[in-house]
């Protein structure tokens, strides 16, 4: 991640802008991009100030860079890159060897004369003599630990140019999030991924319906409630690629301006920003899978939404499986349990305990009931694959029974 | 059995505020009116700075049965307490703070012993303690007079070290990060270098604790942004004032200033003026079309405009010219040879500088990345007398103690009011009769001099003596 040093942000009109490389009028900054890639592909054993020095370099003709941007190329950069430290500690104590070995002869004078009779080469000579090195050396090894003169050991790097850009153009929105005091995401599926990302990145909550299969998410944190603080714009950049491995979703962000003001920032997924993190798995488990495809998009004038419904009480939120909304307006909930342990469906049945007045069927597997006992009217077993039959029946009594 | 005693309210600590639950959601809880409903988790919230108040109120009898789960701070029993006796204006001092129910800021100039009266408030108060200073080498300082003064080997949480105890120092920039996790861990809060604390990031140190005492000290409590207003709020009122005049020549030494001017050698002065002449050019075409074209209009231009970054990096090397102009050198060895046999300090204006001159005279520097242990040895040895000479950075400008330091020489580096006050607090120490020195060396026909004649009209500098040489 860059740090705010790095941040390049436009505030216009109300709005923030973080910067952007785009492929119309950057596209030549792919070019760039191999060419700093290759600096430090080539640059092992190099010192951090070169290599940064010839990345500078690379945009010597460029009018259109403005030096903030060199600083984030070269920290993402090094992000992806092992330097050298000064491992063993050999920096620190040589340095109090030689100048404690200079200390009774100062001060070490460009001539000497009569008052002061050390001489600086002298000296310098004198101390590599006895310690059995070419003083050039050691002059060399003195400051070897300073961040600036280590030297680039190995580089990860990125896939490739473009990946590179694109982790630049996603750094600097986190960057421009680093001065958010709130967030707000609308989504319509993979609410799943992006709540545990928000509770990952230690943010609470705030769900309310925005459309059907659509909610609100506001995202902000502890103290938000007394004051506008930017307190939590770590978190926010944080969450970012979660939420940029998402479908469907819209995110606006309050921003504190330089000037004491504030600018919305607002992005979505038509922005076309990648995320570095694969995309949300879709599915929790094969047997979820497995029954979406048998059951397609319709049966029986029954839709088939995954992830349709978020429940939620406070800081608890439980998603089922799947929402399935009838022609004529019924909906009723599945949660399918697939891998399970007893602490695993002991959970989950405390989840269902809160959330008792919805619609809600539950799919167990056979195994994981004690013969004999009695499941309970809206729970459905079943043993190695959930069949249509049973669903579709539990289905339809719900909708009768929804009826007055 | 008493309904309310059946439902009691219960307070906690939730990552740097307190919550507030009972049954139901009940009425406005009782006592100041700080408490906001958070729907998000069904509950009342402020902030932890408020505990001491908002506990008062809830113990009334009329607030009901509490359950305060927020933990008490744990007492310290300090294993030596030196005995030490405090000055007479230490002792005013201690006395105001604990007169004030151990919340208040106390205001002495530098070199007057704020430290020893943070001391003696630690050992009197006896409870968990979190001191905050500004930079890692003051936190390392903290370390060492804790150990020193009250025996007590205290956490540090900064530096990459996570090593919470009862008593721990840290950094203001660690404290922000992590008092949300450790706010209800202590019952006193000290602030060092209190006037970093108005920030709007910084502040959040303060009001994530639940401590009940708080300590803020400094030499200049004004900010020129007006913030230090809030310091009252987030501290406590001002308790203890010590003025500047009170104390010079009893405990501070008197001091001169000198300033050397130096000259670039033909071509870094040719190079000088060629980089200035392209900065000036660009900005007075600019004013040609736009009046009022500022330094900021520059800075906001030089990402899009490819002759205004150019203007930019002319100015940056411009300044690199006088920062390391070769002639500092000599003239530093010629103030070497004078002062020879007398502790001295160099400011250089950057890490390049100071480098440069341990380089050149093999002596120490301290810099942002020296590492403690060599810290510790450098600032022994130089107090020891072992180092002659001790190279700094920007690192030594504030409360950094530097014993006995005679010959100060600022070499480089903008300087604003307050850092000027610093720099001379760290020669003004009292030691013997000898007055104290400052040299600045700055460039002729540059903005060094100019920067210099600002530094001479702020009030660290007024009514010293000033001689050219």
């Amino acid at each position: 991640m860059l740090t705010s040093e790095h941040a390049i942000v436009e505030f216009e009109g109300g709005r923030a802008r973080p910067d952007r490389l785009l492929q119309g009028p950057h596209g030549h900054y792919v070019e760039y991009a191999r060419r700093m890639l290759a600096i430090y592909r080539d640059g092992l054993g190099r010192r951090r100030r070169d290599l940064h020095h010839d990345v500078v370099a690379v945009f010597a003709d460029e009018a259109d860079c403005p030096p903030r941007r060199i600083a984030a190329f070269c920290k993402l950069l090094d992000d992806a890159a092992e330097f050298q430290g000064d491992r063993r500690g050999q920096a620190s104590p040589l340095r109090l060897r030689v100048f404690a070995q200079a200390a009774p002869l100062h001060p070490l004078v460009g001539e000497r004369d009569k008052l002061f009779e050390h001489a600086e080469d002298e000296v310098k000579q004198a101390i590599a003599t006895e310690m059995g090195m070419p003083w050039p050396a050691i002059d060399e090894a003195l400051y070897a630990d300073v961040p600036a003169y280590q030297r680039l050991e190995s580089f990860e790097g990125y896939p490739d140019a473009q990946a590179m850009l694109s982790r630049y153009n996603v750094a600097q929105v986190q960057a421009c999030l680093y001065r958010a005091e709130a967030m707000t995401v609308e989504a319509a599926e993979d609410f799943q991924t992006l709540l545990r990302h928000a509770k990952l990145a230690r943010l609470l909550h705030r769900i309310t319906p925005a459309g059907p299969s659509r909610y609100r998410i506001e995202l902000s944190g502890p103290a938000s409630v007394l004051r506008a603080t930017r307190g939590y714009g770590v978190n926010f950049a944080r969450f970012l690629p979660a939420l940029l491995a998402c479908k469907g979703w819209r995110m606006s962000a309050t921003i504190r301006t330089p000037w004491k003001g504030t600018a919305r920032l607002t992005l979505s997924e038509a922005d076309g920003l990648r995320s570095h993190l694969p995309p949300a798995s879709e599915f929790d488990s094969g047997v979820e899978e497995a029954f979406a495809a048998r059951f397609g998009p319709r049966q029986e004038g029954w839709q088939l939404i995954r992830e349709g419904e978020v429940l939620h009480a406070g800081q608890t939120v439980f998603i089922p499986d799947f929402l399935f909304r009838h022609d004529d307006g019924t909906e009723v909930s599945l949660e399918i349990v697939g891998f399970w342990t007893p602490e695993y469906l002991a959970a989950k049945r405390h989840t269902l305990e809160l959330f008792a007045s919805r619609r809600l069927l539950l799919a167990l597997p056979e195994r994981s009931v004690r013969p004999g006992a009695s499941p309970g009217e809206n729970v459905i077993l079943y043993k190695t694959a959930l069949k249509l039959a049973p669903v579709l029946e539990a289905l339809e009594r719900l909708r009768a029974e929804s009826r007055p | 059995m008493d309904a309310r005693q059946a439902h009691p309210i219960t307070l906690s600590f939730d990552r740097g505020t307190l919550l507030l639950r009972g049954p139901g959601r009940f009425r406005q809880p009782p006592g100041p009116d700080v408490w906001v409903w958070d729907d998000r988790v069904g509950a009342w919230r402020t902030d932890a700075i408020r505990y001491a108040r908002v506990k008062q109120a809830l113990r009334e009898p009329s607030a009901g049965t509490l359950v305060d789960e927020v933990p008490a701070p744990p007492p310290v029993h300090w294993p030596k307490v030196d005995g030490h006796v405090l000055r007479a204006e230490q002792e005013e001092a201690l006395a105001a703070w604990l007169g004030a129910g151990g919340r208040g800021q106390v205001v002495m100039p530098t070199g007057t012993g704020k430290t020893e009266v943070a001391l003696a408030a630690m050992a009197r108060t006896g409870t968990a303690t979190l001191v905050v200073a500004p930079v890692r080498d003051l936190m390392y300082q903290w370390h060492r007079r804790i150990l020193r003064g009250l025996g007590y080997d205290a956490g540090v949480l900064g530096d990459t070290l996570y090593n919470v105890q009862p008593v721990t120092v840290t950094t203001y920039d660690s404290a922000c990060i992590h008092m949300a996790r450790l706010g209800d861990r202590f019952g006193l809060v000290i602030f060092d270098e209190e006037h970093h604390l108005p920030g709007p990031a910084r502040r959040e140190a303060a009001l994530m604790s639940t401590a009940a005492m708080r300590l803020g000290l400094t030499a200049t409590p004004e900010r020129s942004d007006g913030r230090h207003a809030d310091l009252e709020d987030l501290i406590g009122p001002v308790v203890y004032r010590l003025a500047l005049e009170k104390v010079r020549g009893k405990t501070l030494a008197e001091f001169e200033v000198v300033r050397i001017p130096v000259a670039l050698s033909d071509s870094e002065q040719g190079a000088y003026d060629g980089y200035s002449r392209q900065v000036r050019h660009f900005v007075s075409e600019r004013r040609k079309e736009q009046p009022g074209y500022t330094w900021q209009d520059l800075c906001a231009e030089s990402g899009r405009d490819p002759a205004a970054r150019l203007a930019m990096k002319a100015y940056r090397l411009k300044c690199a010219i006088e920062d390391r102009a070769a002639e500092k050198l000599r003239v530093l060895e010629d103030l070497f040879r004078l002062h020879v046999g007398q502790p001295t300090i160099v400011f250089a204006g950057s890490n390049a500088m100071a480098m440069e001159v341990s380089r050149r005279f093999l002596v120490p520097t301290i810099l942002s990345h020296t590492p403690k242990k060599e810290r510790l040895a450098v600032l022994e040895g130089f107090a020891q007398g072992r180092f002659p000479v001790l190279v700094a950075n920007r690192v030594l400008d504030e409360g950094v103690d530097v014993p006995a330091a005679k010959v100060a020489v600022v070499i480089g580096g903008q300087a604003s009011t307050r850092q000027a006050q610093q720099r001379l607090g760290r020669v003004l120490r009292k030691t013997g009769q000898a007055r104290a020195v400052l040299y600045e060396v700055v460039c002729l026909d540059t903005h060094e001099i100019e920067r210099s004649r600002q530094r001479r009209r702020s009030d660290a500098y007024e009514r010293t003596r000033h001689r050219r040489v």
